[in-house]
C-alpha cells in the first residue's frame, strides 16, 4: 500500500459474499480470472488447494467461491453461494483437491487451477494476499506477477528479440497507455510470454493484429477487475 | 489535488491547502484518485451503504446458521432481548445490528469488508443503530450519513498507511480494533464533533482494542470474530460518550496507530490469524477444527 494512494473504496469495500475475503473473495476472484485467461470451452477442471486453505475450504466456502469464478460469476455475486448447483444444471464437472503439504516458495493461500479440453490446458497458480486483493504467480510454468486489477494482456511469443518493441507500437498507435510489462520465459524452450498491462481497455481488432503477428502465437485479453 | 496524508496533522494541513472541509476533501479526493466525478463516488457510497442495509436486515430477520455450526443466528435473540440490562434502544440496536451483518458474513451473505470481512458489521452496525434511533426532528440526512462513512474510512486509510488492517499482520487491534476506532469517528462526525474531537473519539476507541488477538477457531471468521463486532461497537459508544464528556484521549491518535503496528509487530505468529494459539487451540476449539476438517467425499447440491 505504500505507493498508491489508498481509495476509501479499499477500506469501504469490496463487496463480497462472505466468509472471509482472502478464503472466499480472493479465490472467487482468482477462478474468475483463470477463466478469462483461459476462455475456451472446459472439459476438465480441477482446483488444488494449498496451506491454510487446505485445512478451512469447506468452513470458508472455498470451493464454492472457486467453482463460481470458473463459471464466470462475480466474487459479489450472490449466486456464489449455490454454484454447485449452477455447475451440475450447465455440466460443468471439476474436481476439489485439497494438499496439505505447502511448497516453501508458495504463498500460505494458494490455490492452483487447472483447466483443459482436447486441444489446450492451463495450470494456474494462485496466491489470496489478503483483503480480496490477489495475485497469478504462474501460468503454465511461467513465473508471472498478475494482479488483475488492471486490464492485461497475456502475449505468448517466439522466444526472439523486438517482440516488446512490436507489441508497444501497436498499443502506441491506438492510443492506448501501457501500465508496465514483464517478459517472462522457462529455463528452456523457445517459447516467452510477454504480460502487458494496459490503463484502457483494448478492442478485439487490436488483439488480432497483434496474434497475426509471425513471432507470436496467441493472445489473450484480461479486462481488470477494477474497472 | 494533494491525496497523500500519513498522520491526522498531514491531513489537517492538507484540508487547509485545499481549503476544504473533511467530507468535501474526501469525496474530492476519491474522485481524483480514480477519475471520476463528486456524484459519482457519491452515489457509489451509496450504493455500497444500502448494501450494509441489506445485509443488516437479512441478519435481523432469520437466524443465520453457518456450515461450522460456530454461528447461530444470534442477532435475532438481540434484537429482541427479554431480559436486557440496559433498554438503551440505541445501545441495543448497535449491538444487535453489528452481530446482524456479522452473522451474514460468516454465513456466506452479501457483504462489505470494512475494513475486513470479519470486522464488517461494526461501523455499518454503529451508525445505523444512531440513524434509526434519531428523535423526530433530529433526523439524518442521506449526505451527513454519507460522511460519517466516509469519516470512519479515512480513518482506516491512516490506519492502513501507516500499520495495517490485516489480522495476519497485526492481531484482531488491526481488524475489529481498528473498526471500532473507524466507527467511533464515523459516529462522532454525526454527533457534531469538530475534526480534533473525530479523530480523539477514534485514538480512545482503539487505545481500548490494542493487543487483541486475532485466534479464530479453525480458521473461520466466526469466533471470537462475530460476537466481537458487537463488542467494538459498543467500545466506539463508550468512545463517543466519553468524547461528548469532554473527556479526550493523552495519546494522540497518531500515536496509537504508531503503538498498534510496534504491538502487531511483537504478536506471536501463533496470534496472527494462522489459528494454531489461543481460542484456535483450547479442547473446544480443536474440536471444531477436527468437526469441519474432513473434505466432503463429493460437493452435495444445495450446500
Ligand atoms: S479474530 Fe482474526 S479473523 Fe477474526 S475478526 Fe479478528 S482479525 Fe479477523
Amino acid at each position: 500500500m505504500a505507493e498508491k494512494n489508498v481509495s476509501i473504496f479499499d477500506i469501504f469495500g469490496p463487496i463480497m459474499i462472505g466468509p472471509s475475503s482472502s478464503h472466499t473473495a480472493g479465490i472467487a476472484r482468482i477462478a474468475y480470472l483463470a477463466r478469462k485467461i483461459f476462455p475456451y470451452p472446459v472439459d476438465r477442471a480441477r482446483v488444488s488447494f494449498y496451506g491454510s486453505l487446505a485445512w478451512t475450504y469447506r468452513g470458508h466456502g472455498s470451493d464454492k467461491a472457486a467453482v463460481a469464478g470458473l463459471l464466470g460469476i462475480m466474487p459479489e455475486d450472490e449466486r456464489l453461494n449455490h454454484s454447485f448447483e449452477i455447475a451440475a444444471e450447465s455440466g460443468f464437472t471439476y474436481e476439489i483437491v485439497p494438499v496439505y503439504e505447502l511448497p516453501e516458495r508458495y504463498h500460505v493461500n494458494t490455490v492452483i487451477i487447472e483447466l483443459e479440453n482436447a486441444e489446450r490446458r492451463i495450470v494456474l497458480r494462485g496466491a489470496s494476499i489478503g483483503g480480496g486483493s490477489i495475485l497469478i504467480q504462474e501460468i503454465n510454468g511461467f513465473e508471472v506477477d498478475l494482479s488483475g486489477e488492471l486490464s492485461a494482456l497475456l502475449v505468448s511469443h517466439h522466444d526472439e528479440v523486438g517482440v516488446i518493441a512490436i507489441v508497444s507500437h501497436i498499443l502506441a498507435a491506438n492510443r492506448i497507455n501501457i501500465a508496465g510489462t514483464s517478459s517472462h520465459r522457462k529455463e528452456k524452450g523457445d517459447e516467452a510470454l510477454l504480460v502487458v498491462e494496459v490503463d484502457s481497455p483494448v478492442g478485439k481488432s487490436i488483439v488480432q493484429q497483434i496474434e497475426s503477428l509471425p513471432p507470436i502465437y496467441s493472445v489473450v485479453y484480461i479486462p481488470g477487475l477494477s474497472n | 489535488m494533494k491525496t497523500r496524508f500519513h498522520t491526522v496533522q498531514d491531513l489537517a494541513s492538507v484540508l487547509e491547502s485545499e481549503n476544504l472541509p473533511l467530507g468535501g476533501y474526501l469525496v474530492a479526493r476519491e474522485a481524483f484518485i480514480q477519475g471520476k466525478t463528486a456524484d459519482e463516488v457519491n452515489a457509489e457510497l451509496d450504493r455500497r451503504i444500502q448494501i450494509t442495509r441489506a445485509a443488516l436486515d437479512r441478519g435481523l430477520s432469520a437466524p443465520q446458521l453457518s456450515f461450522s455450526g460456530l454461528t447461530r443466528g444470534n442477532a435475532v435473540r438481540l434484537a429482541a432481548p427479554e431480559k436486557a440490562i440496559v433498554t438503551d434502544p440505541f445501545y441495543t440496536r448497535a449491538i444487535a445490528y453489528a452481530l446482524a451483518v456479522a452473522e451474514v458474513n460468516a454465513c456466506g451473505g452479501r457483504v462489505i469488508s470494512f475494513p475486513t470481512a470479519g470486522s464488517c458489521g461494526i461501523v455499518p452496525g454503529t451508525l445505523w443503530a444512531f440513524r434509526d434511533t434519531r428523535p423526530s426532528g433530529e433526523e439524518i440526512d442521506d449526505a451527513r450519513f454519507r460522511e460519517a462513512f466516509l469519516v470512519a474510512s479515512c480513518v482506516g486509510i491512516l490506519i492502513a498507511e501507516r500499520a495495517t488492517l490485516a489480522g495476519a499482520e497485526g492481531g484482531c487491534q488491526a481488524e475489529c480494533g481498528a473498526a471500532g476506532a473507524m466507527a467511533a469517528a464515523g459516529l462522532a462526525s454525526l454527533c457534531g464533533c469538530a475534526f480534533g474531537a473525530i479523530f480523539d473519539a477514534a485514538a480512545l476507541s482503539l487505545k481500548n482494542s490494542l493487543g487483541l488477538a486475532c485466534d479464530p477457531v479453525a480458521g473461520l471468521v466466526e469466533v471470537p470474530c462475530v460476537k466481537r463486532n458487537a463488542f467494538l461497537a459498543a467500545n466506539a459508544l463508550t468512545a463517543v460518550s466519553l468524547e461528548l464528556a469532554g473527556v479526550t484521549s493523552v495519546i494522540p491518535f497518531d500515536e496509537v496507530v504508531t503503538a498498534l503496528k510496534a504491538i502487531g509487530d511483537s504478536l506471536p505468529a501463533n496470534l496472527r490469524e494462522n489459528a494454531q494459539g489461543g481460542l484456535a487451540v483450547t479442547p473446544t476449539g480443536l474440536s471444531y477444527r477436527e468437526k469441519i476438517r474432513d473434505p466432503r467425499p463429493e460437493a452435495p447440491a444445495g450446500v
